[in-house]
């Protein structure tokens, strides 16, 4: 930690201090006193990284709660995995996603995809009998943008994009949730059904052709993912510019 | 180290310069396709000429979060995973003992249509649920805002307020205390029953516990994240599915003891 910060102080300009002095008295002369109150009470630490080299970790282990992905699911570098988290075979959770499990588990099952930017998180308890925990099951297609807390996603769904599943919600077998809606809690959507809307509420049944699709859709987007998994190489190179980084400050490695 | 020590050393080397030409050897070869592996440049705080976030040395800022130009975060206060606190043109005053969840953007504008934009002000013991976004607006103490929800220009939030999941408040709409608001645009809902009123603010509290563990996780250092795992391999838990399939049976695990901040709040209240 303190090699951190030694790293990040040289690496900063020294202007920082007087910049800190600027922005007090620009803020007192704009008669914001709540603000210059405010900054008396924070006292921000001296030690504090504004930069850290290695980035954000991807797998977070929590107390004895290790992350586990499985060897061919393709978790992009900026998905955060933290806690009681397992992305099973074929998945993958793609790009910007936040995957939490640190009050309850998150399963990602079998081919199913966690898209872009989707929040997944578990409460510590739900309000119905259904257990806290976020399990998302087999050939599930979770949309982009789309937040889920403790909820249960049985096999073969569609989750639109942009939805917010809350807590204790249900979506049954071979049902789709359209773009943009919002489940509230312990909400139940039955099996093979179409729901949209926010709250959702039931549009229409599925026909058996757009039945059998859902899966397909799940298997489809494993095979993109599949082309996404292949560009990163198993070990990274970038141990070569954190030596040549280190180097450039004189810190020995 | 011995002369067979220091051999094997060199040996090593030799074959890890050998793999490195390798290396290099393949990225020509990949031509103008070759992907560069570079340091992370992402600036968790980042300021703006002049404007500095000022962050409290309790609060726990997520690594991946930017809390860029004029922000001020107060004690205890959490910033999770992927949020976005842009204080560019104006300023964002994060008060002690919220949290911001994961992928929530925090924004002020310096001007909209109907004249000048106040600052965003969040007050103590808030809840900002996941992806919220928050534009140029006011939420007072303890209040709620729901997951996904959109805050425009000039909402007012006030103490004990809740912001449905998913609801889009309007400009300049005055949630008023104790009320619940949803929807599109958002429009009343129901009252606040007192013991919700209480778990808003245990919430927040619990969340507050739990940014520590995070923080904790977060701010270590290479050795010791190497370290632990190390260890966690050594002493890590069988798959029972694998040890079926083996026919083995194993004794039961036992139970993962839990950090005392993340346990159960109702029984650790007891």
């Amino acid at each position: 930690m303190a090699a951190l910060s030694r790293i990040t102080r040289k690496a900063m300009t020294t202007t920082i201090s007087p910049v800190h002095v600027i922005q007090r008295a620009l803020s007192t002369s704009a008669a914001a006193t709540t603000a210059t109150e405010g900054a008396k009470t924070i006292t921000p630490s001296a030690d504090r990284v504004k930069w850290d080299y290695r980035g954000q970790r991807k797998i977070i282990p929590l107390g004895q709660w290790l992350p586990k992905v499985a060897v061919d699911a393709y978790v992009a570098p900026n998905v955060v995995l933290a806690g009681q988290v397992t992305v099973w075979d074929g998945a993958s959770v793609w790009a910007g996603s936040v995957l939490r499990g640190d009050l309850n588990k998150i399963t990602v099952g079998f081919c199913s995809n966690v898209q872009e930017r989707c929040v997944i998180h578990a409460a510590w308890s739900s309000p119905t009998g259904l257990p806290a925990e976020t399990s998302i099951e087999r050939f599930v297609t979770v949309g982009a943008y789309s937040l889920l807390r403790s909820c249960t996603i049985e096999p073969e769904c569609i989750i639109g994009q942009h939805s917010i599943l809350m807590e204790g919600s249900l979506v049954e077998t071979h049902s789709i949730l359209e773009a943009g809606s919002v489940v509230p809690p312990g909400r139940r959507i039955p099996n093979g059904e179409l729901w949209a809307g926010n709250p959702a509420r039931f549009v229409r049944t599925l026909t058996h052709e757009e039945t059998t699709e859902i899966p397909k859709l799940a298997v489809a987007i494993n095979d993109l993912s599949k082309s996404h998994f292949s560009e990163f190489l198993p070990y990274s190179t970038v141990y070569l510019e954190v030596e040549k980084f280190k180097k450039n400050l004189g810190i020995s490695i | 180290m011995g002369t067979l020590g220091r051999a094997i050393y060199t040996v090593g080397f030799w074959i890890r310069e050998t793999g490195q030409a390798l290396d290099r050897l393949g990225c020509r070869l990949q031509g103008n396709y070759y992907f560069h592996e570079q340091l992370s440049r992402h600036r968790t705080l980042m300021n703006i000429v002049d404007k500095a976030p000022v962050v409290d040395k309790d609060a726990f800022v997520a690594p991946s979060a930017s809390i860029i130009g004029h922000v001020q975060v107060g004690r205890g206060s959490s910033i999770w995973y992927g949020c976005v606190l842009r204080g560019d043109v104006n300023s964002v005053i994060v008060g002690s003992g919220t949290n911001i969840q994961d992928n929530s953007l925090v924004h002020v504008a310096k001007s909209n249509l109907n004249g000048k934009v106040l600052p965003t002000t969040i007050g103590n013991n808030v809840t900002v649920g996941h992806s919220a976004v928050l534009h140029g607006c006011t939420v007072e103490d303890e209040a709620f805002v729901g997951t996904g929800a959109t805050l425009l220009d000039g909402v007012v939030v006030e103490k004990h307020g809740m912001v449905a999941a998913g609801s889009l408040v309007r400009q300049n709409t005055r949630i008023p205390s104790g009320e619940v608001w949803g929807g599109n645009p958002a429009k009343f809902l129901r009252k606040l029953t007192d013991e919700e009123i209480s778990v808003i603010s245990q919430s927040a509290t619990n969340y507050s516990n739990l940014a520590r563990v995070h923080a904790a996780e977060n701010s270590k250092p290479f050795d010791e994240i190497e370290f632990k795992k190390v260890i966690s391999k050594k002493f890590a838990q069988r798959d029972e599915e694998y040890d079926s399939m083996l026919g083995v049976v194993r004794e039961t695990p036992p139970e993962f003891p839990l950090p005392d901040d993340i346990k159960d709040p109702k029984v650790s209240q007891k």
